[in-house]
């Protein structure tokens, strides 16, 4: 284990407002940015970061995740001694199984995992967010200022923190105060939901918390709040890049939108930052004679014989003769046949849009999800 | 488990293809902008069961093992298959003995110790999809000492298939004789430098062919035993492209836009593996336009792309023009630049002319790293 400390992701989240495309597979398995699904953004940001081993707690629809997840080799993380760990709630020989009850609790019920690699850090993270940061950098922060816990934060525009969990913090970003969502903000400082404990200390907390029977084992209600309220030095970890937490279909479809802008912030073509994803066996993209391609983010696979403007092309999915494919999202393997019209949608993984369908409208308020086959023309 | 091993031969001493092959053995040449060569062959084996591969290199090894470093790349099962590498150790100071056999016996030892009782011998510079499972089986039953896999050909004539060899047949399919095509005949069987044999039959031959003659090559010594041993053809059907020239590099490439003609090639059900290089998908910008054109994933392009082939993390900038042209991983073409009937190699960029253009007949060629 690197740097004496170890990463666990939450990735048991279920995401309900991303409605059909979490129907059948959690939250961080949603595919984003042509080529991804969202946990490819932690996992390789822990490569990148040097931080070797893993533990993915997983619990709504796990299957699929369980499965992507525990193949450490797609984002280098199998070499020896070094690993991505999915770990499901369990039965225990001194516990009924149980369901992970929070946050919290999906650590404290793997604190035998954790105790087995002995580190000094635990870095908690979030199976759902984009973004790419260097974790290095923030446990350097935490070390230099000899905190407990180091929560990283991102300013948000003062009129929105209503909406966040809210960090005050004093003139060395020390916290002083933490508020879920407040009426009224005395800071634009949002949780991010990372956080790097030293072990020692948080074991002890959970240990307790366990117990508590008025907790709901989270750790933004009762750990974080209990650590400010023992005094313990949390310090506010301030971050300034692209980081987003995808909740709705028009979030996903805004979030595949920013890839179009040339200056987008989160740069997926960073040679020195890259995020690492399942590898697939296709032709490069197909572009036909007929195809018009204007302001498009594609990938590997696909096949475009019709017209693609302002969208994302996820690996594989295929644009028919004069179909029309606007303002739109076509997620891996899905299909826009000849003649068929979408506009600000997003199509589902493996969905068939048939022939001289029209779906989605310009001035539609909310993005169409297209999660079922629809009919068209045979 | 296969009851073969293979091996994936170097291109013959005689063959050189301008400029890219300066760089890297012809396996090692990019195809269909994210594949190399030789991704075919090993594929070819390991979707064949063939977990046990040595690949032979004549020179410049460096892009070939980079790009062969992990088995794993290929399917191959990382406990019970394994790729080796063997280098010819071009110990003579003449090119002409440093053949296919003479690389044989430098590790002819190794063979000696595998475990399989049959050999596929596969060219590393040839591209075409082939299961070599259905080509041992046949070979078995039908009873031969050796087995070759050939196209039929009617346009032989053609620059595509000079240089390589022919297989002269009898009624039964049995070879007569192997022969190199000089472009004198329109229709021919030509080889495709696949081998099939027992294993021991293969040491044989290479002891044999060493006590003949210090240049003899694989094919020369099959050549020489047609009459003594049962040597018999089997026809290969579909894409096939032997990549031994410039202009059959770049007419093999470009003919891949026939989508129809890449399909024969890259079949669902025949995955061609090759290494990722974790580039995120291709941005096209406003004001770009593309046509009939393969492109491969993290390019940024804000010109105009037509009938062309580019390879990963290919730029090209505004109002650039690029057409009938393969463009090669991480080249450059720089604001307002017309490029037609180019190959442009990795990593170089077109910056400081208003044009750079060559024929149908005569594709121009811009060096690895040059910056024009």
């Amino acid at each position: 284990m690197q740097n004496n400390m170890m990463a666990m992701i939450l990735a048991g989240g279920r995401g309900s407002r991303l409605r059909a495309l979490t129907k059948k597979m959690a939250k961080p398995a949603v595919h984003f940015g042509g080529k991804y699904r969202i946990i490819d953004f932690p996992l390789s940001n822990c490569a990148n970061s040097g931080i070797d081993v893993v533990g993915v707690l997983t619990q709504y629809e796990s299957v699929l995740l369980n499965s992507y997840a525990s193949q450490g080799r797609l984002w280098g993380l199998d070499s020896k001694g070094s690993g991505v760990y999915v770990l499901p709630p369990r039965e225990k020989a001194d516990a009924n199984l149980d369901v992970y009850r929070g946050t919290a609790d999906a650590i404290s019920q793997n604190i035998d995992f954790i105790d087995s690699y002995d580190p000094e850090y635990l870095l908690i993270l979030s199976g759902d967010h984009i973004y790419k940061m260097n974790y290095a950098k923030m446990l350097a922060y935490h070390k230099e200022h000899s905190a407990d816990c180091t929560i990283a934060v991102i300013p948000v525009p003062m009129s929105e923190a209503c909406r966040f969990g809210i960090m005050n913090t004093d003139e060395e970003k020390r916290i002083t105060e933490f508020e879920e969502k407040p009426a009224q903000p005395k800071s634009n400082l949002a949780s991010m939901g990372i956080y790097i404990f030293n072990w020692k200390l948080l074991r002890r907390m959970l240990t307790a918390d366990m117990k508590d029977p008025e907790s709901s084992h989270d750790f933004g209600k009762d750990i974080i709040p209990k650590l400010l309220a023992d005094d313990k030095r949390l310090f506010a970890y301030e971050f300034t890049g692209y980081w987003k937490d995808v909740g709705t279909i028009d979030s996903l479809w805004e979030a595949n939108m920013d890839l179009l802008d040339e200056k987008n912030a989160l740069n997926l073509s960073d040679p020195t930052w890259r995020i690492y994803t399942e590898d697939v066996n296709t032709l490069p993209q197909y572009i036909s004679p007929d195809a018009e391609v204007d302001r498009a983010y594609i990938s590997e696979g696909c096949i475009v014989r019709g017209k693609v403007q302002n969208s994302v092309l996820f690996t594989n999915s295929t644009v028919e003769d004069g179909a029309q494919v606007i303002d739109t999202v076509l997620m891996p393997g899905s299909t826009v046949k000849s003649g068929a019209v979408v506009t600000r949608a997003i199509v589902g993984e493996s969905v068939t849009v048939g022939a001289n369908v029209t779906v989605g409208s310009k001035n539609s308020e909310n993005i169409e999800l297209v999660a079922k086959n629809v009919k068209g023309d045979e | 488990m296969a009851r073969a091993f293979g091996i994936i031969n170097s291109s013959a001493n005689y063959l050189h293809v301008e400029g890219l092959q300066t760089y890297r053995p012809i396996g090692a040449f990019s195809f269909a902008g994210r594949y190399r060569v030789i991704d075919f062959p090993i594929s070819n084996m390991s979707n064949s069961g063939i977990d046990r591969i040595l690949v032979y290199v004549r020179e410049n090894p460096r892009s070939l093992t980079e790009h062969i470093r992990s088995a794993g790349t290929y399917n191959i099962n990382s406990k019970r298959g394994h790729i080796q590498i063997l280098f010819a150790e071009a110990t003579s100071s003449s090119d002409i003995y440093n053949t296919d056999i003479a690389a044989f016996m430098e590790n002819l030892s190794i063979i000696e110790r595998l475990p399989f009782p049959y050999v596929v011998i596969a060219p590393s510079y040839m591209v075409y999809a082939q299961n070599y499972q259905a080509l041992l089986d046949q070979h078995i039953e039908s009873g031969a000492d050796i087995s070759l896999l050939y196209q039929r050909v009617t346009d032989a004539k053609d620059n595509m298939y000079l240089n390589c060899d022919y297989l002269t047949l009898n009624r039964q399919k049995g070879v007569e004789s192997i022969d190199r095509n000089r472009g004198t005949a329109k229709e021919r069987n030509i080889f495709m430098d696949t081998y099939v044999m027992k294993r021991e039959l293969f040491i044989e031959l290479v002891r044999k062919a060493v006590s003949i003659s210090s240049v003899f090559t694989l094919s020369n010594i099959v050549n020489n035993q047609c009459s003594e041993l049962d040597v018999r053809a089997v026809p290969h059907r579909g894409y096939f492209a032997p990549i031994n020239s410039f202009k059959t590099y770049y007419d093999a490439n470009i003919e891949l836009l026939d989508i129809d003609r890449a399909n024969e090639l890259f079949e669902e059900d025949w995955p061609i593996y090759t290494v990722t290089s974790d580039s995120c998908p291709t941005h096209y910008f406003e004001g770009a336009s593309v046509r009939n054109s393969m492109v491969s994933n993290g390019c940024i392009v804000k010109g105009t792309i037509e009938n062309s082939i580019v390879g990963r993390g290919v730029r090209i900038e505004e109002g650039a023009v690029v057409k009938n042209s393969i463009l090669q991983a991480h080249s450059v073409i720089g604001k307002g630049i017309h490029v037609d009937y180019e190959v442009i190699d990795k990593w170089a960029e077109i910056r400081h002319v208003d044009e750079i253009i060559g024929t149908p007949e005569n594709p121009g060629y811009v060096k690895r790293e040059d910056i024009i």
